[in-house]
């Protein structure tokens, strides 16, 4: 093999190069066919939309890093943008407004973590139940109709204050992946997550707490939501039944496109949240060259198919080239057979 | 090239042709030359035991004969036919088997299943369109039931089964395959002695039936009598191809490991080591009616500070529960368990390692190490406290912190931040070790600590269990070869199907006034009774 072709694959294979190099590129792209792309107004509109999804792959991601996966976010966004729109509408200080949205989302991390854990039900299965319920809630919330709105203008200045020409609401959003990320590597909780992710029998016997570990990890989940829900109502000072269904999707294809491996215990939150950039990017790329967005969507569906499969043989081959000692014919472990559920 | 420094004998060459012959066979991974111009010669009917240190190069030759591994140059014949091995399919269909040292059966499977995965086509009828589970069953069961393996048990999940039983599964998977060549990686490690000598007289087996067998073991002792011919490597090269009749223990030592080895093998053996016990006093940790429902009943012990004690017992005996119920691991329904006086409640490995014990698990791979984690990591998770500062990781405190025990454990590593998966199986265990050592333990448990390591990594980890109950630490020790138990133990405690059935006092004295074997009698006679 040649020296070239190896030093590339060691430098595909540094953490967060992949991901980046495709950012680059598809911005790249856009920004040198499509005219418009570039237009301030546009992009800043774009990705005010996208605040949201980059708040709950966050979460997500340190959810699957622990070993988990969370289907409820998008539902429970929905639902705490209702609760706490609501509150403000009923004369609720922004404050009280606020954490009644969050407390609304880890309420629901906390439901999803102690059933999965306590109970040892499977992750799938068990956020797909709440999933529902929190969908249903916000279907009784709104009694069928949009709601709208609140007078209360500090809690529509919440997410649509204007910090240096950006919107607080990406800013909050740059905020939470940077808090996230440290806590992945420099708290000894982070470290916890990792070690739960990778494997849940050698973590115990370690000394690690994988259960409650994971609970957290659940709740950091939810209370992201919750916090999206806040900042997409206050952005759009109404809410309606079905809202942010099918986030949860975005923000799995953006976490794993961000090189967050589902069998848990690899990934980074600042990556998965390049990911989700990627994705918003795509999004409007195409949106701006008037590609049917049901055409599109069948775009993005291969670019998703290209990144994991990408990723992982960057993966496979980083792994081959720094390993003289033992070359596995599996890079990834079978997950451990004592899991949750079995 | 090099097999030059003891001729042949002719007894062992004068038979059949050569079956196998991997020649020149060379594999560099980034900077590191892991194969230099390796041969190997495997004749019919021939076991042939293939030794080396960790890193020496016999898993990497191995995985280039079972396909897993592609050579940058070299070549392989078989029956003097040339053959390239590019999958492990390939090495199917070639007749080459290898059975792994580390376990590798499929949990959620049946035993049945298990056998037959990757043997459909041994094992079904000619022209048959479906697997047909009875008439397999019928057909694999005589063999199955020489390991032990039941009628019954053929169709429960693996799960339910420990380490023991699945090793035996492999085996019989193994050999249903009707290998031409069967690769036996570490078979023995796990196994108990009277299933050592069954495997081993299957091997005689196969080897009357024209199998070629190569045989990878850090038990030398195992070799002589069985082995045909020894292939030495060190450092990815062959040292010499010679047959076992014309070698000793020492000469093969020396082989593997170079000049300095025989200083460091020639570690204080038990009876050198001061007759008299440990100055006693208060026990660090005292087991009382310790239960568990099927598995455990009402054991009691003392360990005292600065002893090894030893748990003795035949597979099934209940010994690793043990230790899983005291780090917290498994519930116990009922029994009093007092760290320094003072009753704990170890429900959870947290509170274990709080109340200062902390354990060197058995099975490594599944439940030692965490693949992921670079070496300072795996050091540093059992005790994040110890690299943190002001509530945060430090990167620099854990690196120094793994420097430390790099260097006093010679953990051998191209950094502290490679990935533990790349080390070999000894300095993976000296990482488990020194995450354990990290905690400060009062307690040490140390479940089948030499499992799967060579005799260089083995010896170091019983130096240095020494030193560390010379430090006044207390260490609890399984160990399914009776020698080593002995020699390292200074108390035995012996269980048989999940009770405490007897204890050995002043092992030391009574290994110098009736030698070790009637030590070891004693405790398999105990071990093995079949009333209480």
């Amino acid at each position: 093999m040649s020296t070239t072709r190896k030093t590339a694959a060691r430098v595909l294979g540094i953490d967060g190069v992949p991901i980046v190099t495709a950012l680059v590129i598809v911005t790249v792209y856009f920004s040198a066919t499509v005219p418009a792309f570039l237009d301030g107004e546009g992009l800043r509109y774009y990705l005010n939309e996208e605040v949201p999804i980059f708040i709950i792959t966050a979460g997500l991601a340190l959810v699957i890093i622990a070993g988990g996966i969370d289907l409820s976010i998008g539902a429970v966004l929905g639902l705490s943008a209702g609760t706490s729109l609501l509150a403000s509408m009923h004369g609720a200080p922004v404050i009280l407004a606020v954490l009644v949205g969050v407390g609304t989302g880890a309420a629901f991390g906390l439901l999803n973590g102690l059933v999965i854990v306590k109970l040892r039900l499977n992750d799938f299965i068990v956020t797909l139940g709440t999933l529902n319920i929190a969908a249903g809630l916000l279907v009784v919330l709104t009694d069928h109709v949009q709601i709208t709105g609140t007078d209360d203008a500090r809690y529509l200045a919440i997410a649509n204050h204007s910090v240096l020409s950006v919107s607080s609401a990406l800013v909050l959003a740059v905020l939470v992946v940077a808090v996230l990320q440290a806590v992945l590597v420099k708290s000894a909780f982070g470290r916890r997550v990792r070690a739960s992710g990778a494997g849940a029998s050698p973590a115990l016997v370690a000394g690690v707490d994988a259960g409650r570990t994971k609970l957290y990890a659940y709740v950091v989940s939810g209370s992201l939501a919750g916090f999206g829900g806040v900042l997409l109502a206050s952005r759009l000072n109404s809410v309606q039944p079905g809202m942010a269904g099918g986030y949860e999707l975005s923000a799995i294809a953006a976490a794993v496109l961000g090189g967050v491996s589902l069998a848990g215990g690899r990934g980074a939150i600042w990556q998965a949240a390049v990911g989700g950039l990627l994705l918003a990017t795509l999004k409007q790329g195409f949106r701006l060259t008037g590609v049917d967005p049901l055409v599109f969507s069948i775009i993005i569906g291969v670019c998703i198919l290209v990144g994991v499969i990408v990723d992982r043989s960057v993966y496979r081959l980083a792994l081959t080239l720094g390993s003289p000692a033992s070359v596995s014919p599996r890079p990834e472990p079978a997950r451990a057979s004592g899991g949750p559920g079995r | 090239m090099e097999t030059t420094s003891a001729p042949l004998s002719v007894g062992t060459i004068a038979g059949p042709a050569p079956l196998l012959e991997m020649t020149d066979i060379s594999k560099r991974y980034l900077g590191v030359q892991a194969l230099d111009h390796v041969d190997l010669v495997v004749r019919q009917g021939e076991i042939h035991a293939l030794l080396g240190g960790n890193g020496a190069g016999k898993s990497t030759l191995l995985n280039v004969l079972a396909g897993l591994v592609r050579p940058d140059a070299g070549s392989i014949t078989l029956s003097g036919e040339p053959v390239s091995i590019d999958h492990p399919r390939e090495a199917q269909k070639l007749g080459i088997v290898t059975i792994h040292q580390e376990l590798s059966t499929v949990p959620d499977l049946t035993v049945l299943e298990n056998i037959l995965l990757g043997n459909e086509t041994a094992l079904t009828a000619q022209g048959a369109l479906f697997l047909h589970r009875r008439q397999m069953a019928r057909r694999v069961q005589p063999l199955a039931a020489e390991f032990g393996i039941t009628a019954a048990e053929l169709w429960r999940p693996v799960a339910e089964f420990g380490a023991l039983k699945r090793r035996a599964i492999e085996i019989v998977k193994a050999l249903a395959a009707e290998p031409k060549i069967l690769i036996l990686d570490e078979p023995t490690s796990g196994l108990e002695d009277h299933e050592k000598s069954l495997l081993f007289e299957h091997m005689r087996g196969l080897q009357r039936r024209g199998v070629a067998l190569i045989w990878v073991t850090h038990h030398l002792d195992e070799l002589f009598g069985l082995a045909d011919v020894a292939t030495v490597m060190r450092d990815g090269r062959t040292v010499t191809t010679a047959a076992i009749a014309t070698l000793d223990q020492g000469r093969l030592v020396s082989h593997m490991f170079g000049g300095e080895a025989a200083e460091l093998l020639s570690i204080p053996g038990a009876a050198e080591r001061p007759a008299d016990d440990p100055v006693r006093g208060r026990p660090r940790l005292r087991v009382t009616n310790v239960s568990r429902p099927g598995i455990l009943r009402d054991i009691s012990f003392d360990l005292y500070p600065g002893e090894v004690l030893g748990i003795a017992g035949l597979a099934g005996a209940g010994r690793t529960e043990l230790v899983r119920a005291l780090m917290g691991l498994d519930k116990i329904s009922s029994g009093r368990i007092e760290v320094d006086g003072r009753v704990r409640r170890l429900s959870h490995p947290r509170r274990a390692y709080r109340a200062g014990l902390a354990m060197v698990p058995e099975d490594r791979k599944q439940m030692g190490i965490l693949p992921e984690f670079s070496v300072a990591e795996s050091i540093s998770i059992s005790r994040l406290g110890s690299v943190s500062v002001a509530g945060l990781l430090s990167g620099r405190k854990e690196r120094l912190l793994a420097d430390s025990y790099i260097s006093t454990l010679g953990i051998k590593t191209p950094s502290p931040r490679e990935k533990i998966r790349n080390l070999s199986g000894g300095n993976q265990q000296k990482a488990v070790i020194a995450r354990c050592l990290n905690t400060r333990p009062a307690i040490l448990i140390f479940d089948e600590p030499t499992q799967g390591i060579d005799v260089h990594a083995k010896a170091e980890v019983h130096r240095l269990i020494r030193e560390l109950v010379d430090g006044g630490t207390s260490v609890l020790l399984v160990a399914s070869e009776f020698s080593e138990l002995i020699s390292l133990s200074d108390r035995v405690i012996v269980m048989n199907r999940g009770s405490l059935v007897g204890e050995i006092p002043d092992i030391h004295r009574r290994v110098a006034d009736q030698g070790i074997d009637a030590v070891k009698h004693l405790i398999i006679d105990r071990a093995s009774r079949a009333e209480q």
